[in-house]
């Protein structure tokens, strides 16, 4: 563990001796901000608030290619496995949440089956955090799901905006050889500095508005309510888009599908996409049978697997409260209000 | 160097079997692997076969562990992949990769008395561990099998279960009367009912139709079966086998990897959400 200080001003130096890494910056386009690995931009902008789309993506992208089939001359079958680059990228400007969300997805994606694809990509990523000032979001609720606007989990470095200056905290080894790429634009931290970076945490904790009460309670009511008839009133409106698990930073689920370019000689690829539950032919049986037939079972597939599957799985949710499912919801359905509804449903 | 789990094997076809003719087809067919010899896997566990192209399915695998030269699946004709698999000839190369799953706990099951109750194509992961105490019979006591389908052309596997008659009491069953069958007509739990194995000393392993698992379930409660007595597979959609594509969980367990089998002790405390 490093703590340092650098100046605003000598931040875009720090950005160009970065040359061995590839590395993305919040950019604004007209639909929000975006984690750009465009070379223009050297700061991160004051007004910056959090990427559309969360980090997951620079890990685990919405399409990859598995590796490539083709039938060669004596009707035999060649596979060439298509791995991800070994390149080295930095992400800054994760916030907290988001960082809370990779180290979530590490527990899926690691455990008995390591998923090399993923690995070979989170191995080379160091993510470079920012504390919020303010929530990004009128929707956050990180302090409900064990999270803060400073929390460090899965990050490598945690900045902390102190105007004219950052204050700079390296977290692991791949934060530390980040700072070492130009140690002279790093200062040693005075007592003020520390002072500073613990008001402003302090005080970025008390604007957050929303707020999801008692939420360990809720694996136990969830478990309660199971076969209630609430999940049928909280999804009348679902219009099934899916929107709320792409853009949620701990979604991790995928579908696996052939491409095919000629068929003969046969030729094509394997690839994998983003998936969600909220779609109703996530688990359809080739039979017709689905286990999950209704807006209901996959509404309540959606918030037990947060609340409920990953806590017995991991002791954790798998929600960071980011809020990015309650904003972009093109019929309202709020996980904080669902989810309040359903601790007192019953009482 | 970590090892590509979606990388399948190439698997050549050695074999394929008509079990089944008509609108529900099912074939058997024997796989080796063109690399080397098959993976070792326990009974109950499946395979993500592939055809390329078409995609992955994942199928459980009906031989024996103690059959090392192929690995045999039955597959009825259903989706995408089954499908084109139904194309297929001697001599075809497929992907293979697994074993996935958890298996039959069939060392806890020694000394024990064996009722295998099966319907239709359910009776091919029951086939794994039926081959396998038949190899290993002095390690377990009486062997059952109670077997049914739709018709007498649905049965699977049907001249093996002819021999089979030679060696252990095998009880067949069809739902509708056939000019010609001498057995037992009426569905599958109904026969366990009219065979009244018993529970003494003994574990009942049923797959099949969900519907037949359910009602073969409380025949066998009828019949003085305790719950950790019980042991079915869950069927699933599947893509990943690994646990990590996030379809096929029941609760927080994925059939994939943390199931297929379960004792019904097991499952009756998951969501009944399959």
């Amino acid at each position: 563990m490093m703590e340092k200080t650098i100046l605003k001003s000598s931040f875009p130096q720090w950005i160009k001796s970065l040359q061995s890494f590839k590395v993305f910056i919040p950019k604004r386009e007209n639909f929000g901000w975006e984690l750009s690995s465009n070379n223009q931009i050297l700061e991160i902008a004051s007004d910056y608030t959090y990427p559309v789309v969360p980090p997951k993506k620079l890990i685990f992208p919405q399409e990859e290619i598995f590796f490539e089939f083709e039938q060669n001359p004596d009707n035999g079958i060649e596979l060439k496995e298509v791995l991800p680059e070994e390149s080295p990228q930095v992400i800054f400007g994760v916030r907290p949440c988001d960082g809370r969300a990779v180290e979530a997805m590490d527990l899926v994606f690691g455990g008995s089956f390591e998923d090399l694809y993923y690995w070979r990509r989170r191995r080379q990523t160091t993510l470079v955090g920012l504390a919020c000032h303010q929530p990004p979001s009128e929707n956050c609720f990180c302090l409900s799901v064990e999270g803060s606007p400073y929390s460090e989990d899965g990050l490598d470095i945690l900045l902390t905006d102190l105007g004219d200056r950052y204050f700079v905290k390296a977290l692991t080894e791949k934060g530390e050889k980040l700072l070492s790429e130009a140690p002279s634009l790093f200062k040693e931290i005075t007592p003020k500095d520390r002072e500073e970076k613990e008001r402003v945490h302090l005080e970025a904790q008390g604007k957050i508005k929303r707020h999801l009460n008692g939420a360990r309670e809720l694996p136990e009511k969830i478990k309660a309510i199971f076969d209630s008839n609430f999940w049928d009133e909280e999804s009348s409106n679902c219009l099934r888009c899916g929107i709320c698990t792409y853009l949620c930073p701990t979604c991790h689920c995928f579908d696996i599908n052939d491409e095919t370019k000629s068929l003969a000689p046969l030729r094509g690829r394997r690839i994998r996409t983003w998936d969600t539950c909220q779609f109703p032919d996530f688990t359809m049986h080739s039979s017709g049978h689905n286990p999950r037939p209704d807006r209901a079972s996959r509404l309540r597939q959606r918030l037990a697997h947060k609340f409920l599957y990953f806590i017995l799985l991991y002791d954790r949710f798998q929600c960071v409260g980011c809020g990015r499912c309650i904003s972009l919801c093109p019929v309202g359905i709020d996980i904080i209000e669902v989810l309040t509804r359903a601790r007192n449903h019953g009482k | 160097m970590v090892n590509n789990v979606y990388l399948p094997r190439i698997g050549e076809i050695i074999e394929i079997k008509d079990e089944v003719k008509g609108a529900r087809p099912i074939k058997t067919f024997r796989v080796r692997l063109t690399d080397g010899p098959i993976f070792s896997f326990r009974c109950g566990q499946c395979a993500m076969l592939s055809v390329f192209g078409k995609g992955e399915s994942m199928i459980s695998i009906s031989s024996s562990p103690l059959v090392t030269d192929y690995l045999q699946f039955s597959i009825l004709k259903m989706g995408r992949v089954t499908s084109a698999l139904h194309e297929m000839e001697p001599g075809n190369l497929i992907g293979v990769r697994g074993p996935y799953g958890n298996g039959f706990p069939i060392e806890s099951w020694k000394g024990k008395n064996l009722i295998f109750i099966g319907g239709g194509i359910g009776l091919a992961p029951i086939w794994s561990v039926l081959q396998t105490a038949l190899l290993q019979k002095d390690d377990y006591g009486e062997l059952m099998l109670i077997y049914g389908a739709r018709t007498s052309q649905d049965l699977v596997f049907r001249s093996e279960l002819q021999q089979l008659k030679n060696q252990i009491p095998v009880h067949l069953s069809i739902d509708v009367a056939e000019p010609g069958w001498s057995e037992f007509v009426g569905f599958v739990p109904q026969n366990v009912l009219d065979k009244k194995p018993s529970p003494q000393n003994a574990i009942a392993i049923t797959c099949g139709p969900p519907i037949m698992i359910k009602f073969v379930i409380k025949a066998l409660k009828d019949l003085g079966f305790e719950d950790d007595q019980i042991y079915t597979t869950v069927e699933n959609k599947m893509k990943c086998g690994i646990g990590k594509c996030g379809r096929c969980n029941i609760g927080h367990h994925y059939v994939c990897k943390d199931g297929p089998v379960y004792s019904w002790a097991q499952l009756k405390e998951l969501p009944q959400e399959f």
